[in-house]
């Protein structure tokens, strides 16, 4: 039976998020991108309306929404500002591992105060010197009595700095690959932790992004999650999940990237009329609608597939790899319609291109996408 | 104290409708609940959150998809909704007529109503429902405080703004000022999925009441006013064209 309809409940929640978007985010996101400021007063009122950390289970004070439930809402925030919605979607990555392999005592500790305060998670995989190779990382885990010690480097790591939980990958022996691996929960503020914002970044300048030093961060080894070994797959089925919220977002950016298409070519005159009377330009957005619908059902099913506990690795991965590609397109198109108004900051398509471009790198570059979706066909 | 909150579902006010041949093509647009009945929502909700024990009841008279909008009010904050499921395009003074029949049956101490409809830009539904209650009524109200069984509302006349002291119970009509209404939040938009939505269908609820489960005014013509643009363009200098916008805006669209 299919059945395309959002539930009444999921309707409330996207006109909801929608509102919320649209007032107290689509204003502010060119500012905050000029200034690469992180709006934490409107994370905050996020966390007001239950819009952060959506993936926190019923039994430890969650909502129990499901993907489908959150990627309504993570198209509706990334239409406003991707940028903006990276920080809750980031968030909401860092707590993944915890829900899929933490034990109830450790959902408890983790994840409850998660919802009860606008607090932020992150997660910490890649390194300096390796990001698509995951299981090439280098920090060093060293188990002494009942504590981990930390040693090491990550990069790239979004609410870094704000984060009050943070999984961190490692190893306990470089040279032994996946089977070292551990996923050590480490709370912010640990002594021997230290962040470092990243600064210049292209796009996406909302979502504070920092290097995060460990220098003999120690932790209690019940932070562990599931055992040693487990640390690569605990990485790999999370980013499984969390690549459709990336879809999602994507897709956000794609429609804005169309309604500021439309809306700008409707009234942009050129040889005596708007421009949209060129079937040149109607093409454009014919296509940029094509791709939109399509990667938002690709999205839809992968979600609906994790909804009911069906396998999801090649869906998600499909999903993230076109839903970008598509946005991306888009927004470049989108910004071709706006002609020489499209390369300043006036008009908010330049922002949507540069942002978006992300969504095509992070939680695993499209080729990596690629290297996911040929070895289940191979297989 | 027990309050019933009137609402209405009606066109987004950013929402594109089509007109044609008389008729509007609501397909399509996204449909809200009204944003003037919003303020009463949100004032009742307010009551009970100063720490009156109150119950809350929306009430809406409309089609099937109407109950999208009293789920906003339900998700809100509201404890339960009654919704008289209705396919007539009602005018005001029916649709208070069948309105009056359900408010009896809840006897709250308060109504409200937004001060006017957006969908036909009517103000006529609080005043309306008064008359047919019998109770008094204070319109376009932005505050409103509580003294033993009584109300005190400051409301918008022509002149300024005026205060009144009304017995209750009363119809109070609700518009800009009175308070800034909450978005629903997620966990109160799950919780409303377990309160009770009662649907009850127009020809009973009007029997029951007396009223006629019809229009009370026969409609003989309606024609929809289609706007074409001016397409002018000022042409000259900034200075030059500067001066005749001023010029325009204030002696032709006499806005300024
Ligand atoms: C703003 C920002 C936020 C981020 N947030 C986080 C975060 O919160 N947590 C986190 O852990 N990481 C985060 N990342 C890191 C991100 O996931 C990595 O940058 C990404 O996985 C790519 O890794 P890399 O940068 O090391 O590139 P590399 O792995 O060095 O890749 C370089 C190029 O080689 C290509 N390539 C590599 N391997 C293959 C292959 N097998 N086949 C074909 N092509 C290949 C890649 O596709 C890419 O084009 C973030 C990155 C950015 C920029």
């Amino acid at each position: 039976m299919i059945d395309f309809e959002l539930s009444d409940e999921q309707k409330q929640i996207q006109s909801m998020a929608r509102a919320f978007a649209r007032e107290h985010v689509l204003p502010h996101a060119a500012a905050w991108d000029r200034e690469t400021r992180y709006p934490e007063e409107v994370v905050e009122a996020a966390a007001e309306l239950g819009l952060l950390n959506v993936g926190v289970p019923e039994a430890v004070g969650g909502l129990g929404l499901g993907m489908l439930d959150e990627i309504v809402i993570a198209e509706e925030l990334a239409y406003a500002c991707m940028g903006f919605y990276t920080i809750l979607m980031a968030s909401d990555l860092g707590l993944t591992p915890i829900v899929l392999a933490g034990t109830a005592e450790q959902q408890r500790r983790f994840l409850e105060p998660l919802t009860t305060q606008a607090r932020l998670a992150a997660f910490a995989l890649s390194e300096p010197d390796n990001g698509s190779d995951a299981s090439g990382l280098r920090t060093q885990a060293r188990f002494e009595g009942d504590e981990v010690v930390l040693d090491g480097t990550k990069m790239w790591i979004s609410n870094g700095e704000q984060a009050s939980v943070i999984v961190v990958f490692a190893t306990v022996d470089v040279q032994s690959g996946h089977k070292g691996t551990v996923a050590v929960v480490v709370e912010g503020g640990t002594p021997g932790l230290e962040a470092n914002p990243i600064h210049g970044k292209l796009g996406q300048r909302a979502s504070p992004t920092a290097e995060l030093v460990l220098r003999g961060v120690r932790v209690p080894s019940a932070n562990v999650l599931g055992e040693v070994g487990d640390g690569f797959k605990i990485a790999m089925r999370t980013l499984d999940r969390t690549r459709v919220p990336v879809a999602a977002g994507s897709v956000g950016v794609a429609q804005r990237a169309l309604d500021e298409a439309i809306s700008y070519a409707s009234t942009r005159q050129a040889f005596g009329g708007p421009i949209t009377r060129f079937q040149a330009i109607q093409f454009k957005l014919a296509d940029m609608k094509i791709g939109l619908e399509t990667a938002r059902w690709m999205t839809y099913r992968a979600a609906w597939l994790i909804d009911r506990g069906l396998p999801h690795t090649e869906a998600s991965a499909i999903a993230k790899c076109y839903a970008s590609d598509v946005a991306f397109k888009a927004a470049e198109e989108a910004l071709h319609v706006h002609g020489g108004y499209g390369y300043v900051d006036e008009f908010p398509v330049g922002k949507l291109m540069r942002d978006v471009k992300l969504n095509q790198i992070y939680e695993g570059t499209n080729e990596i996408q690629r290297v996911v979706i040929a070895r289940g066909l191979m297989r | 104290m027990k309050i019933v909150t009137i609402l209405k579902q009606v066109p987004d006010a950013e929402a594109r409708v089509r007109a044609s041949g008389g008729t509007l093509d609501l397909s399509g647009a996204t449909l809200v609940i009204d944003g003037m009945d919003e303020y009463g929502v949100e004032e009742a909700l307010r009551i009970r959150e100063r720490g009156m024990e109150t119950e809350i009841v929306a009430l809406a008279c409309g089609p099937e998809r109407a109950a999208e909008a009293i789920r906003t009010a339900l998700a809100m904050g509201v404890d339960r909704a009654v919704h008289v499921v209705s396919d007539v395009t009602l005018d005001a003074v029916a649709m208070a007529r069948v309105l009056a029949g359900v408010v009896q049956d809840e006897a709250p101490e308060l109504v409200f109503v937004g001060g006017k409809q957006a969908d036909w830009d009517s103000s006529a539904l609080g005043p309306a429902l008064a008359e047919a209650l019998g109770w008094p009524h204070a319109d376009w109200t932005t505050e409103l405080t509580f003294e033993d069984g009584t109300i005190t509302v400051t409301h918008d006349i022509d002149d300024g703004t005026e205060t009144l002291t009304l017995p209750l119970p009363a119809v109070v009509t609700t518009q800009q000022g009175l308070n800034e209404p909450r978005y629903p939040t997620l966990p109160n938009i799950m919780k409303a999925k377990r309160k009770t939505l009662e649907a009850r269908p127009l020809a009973d609820v009007a029997a029951a009441a007396g009223a006629p489960a019809d229009r009370a005014t026969e409609l003989r013509a309606s024609e929809i006013e289609a706007r074409s643009r001016r397409n002018v363009v000022l042409d000259g200098d900034a200075k030059t064209a500067a001066t005749e916008l001023v010029r325009r805006l204030r002696d032709e669209a006499k806005v300024l």
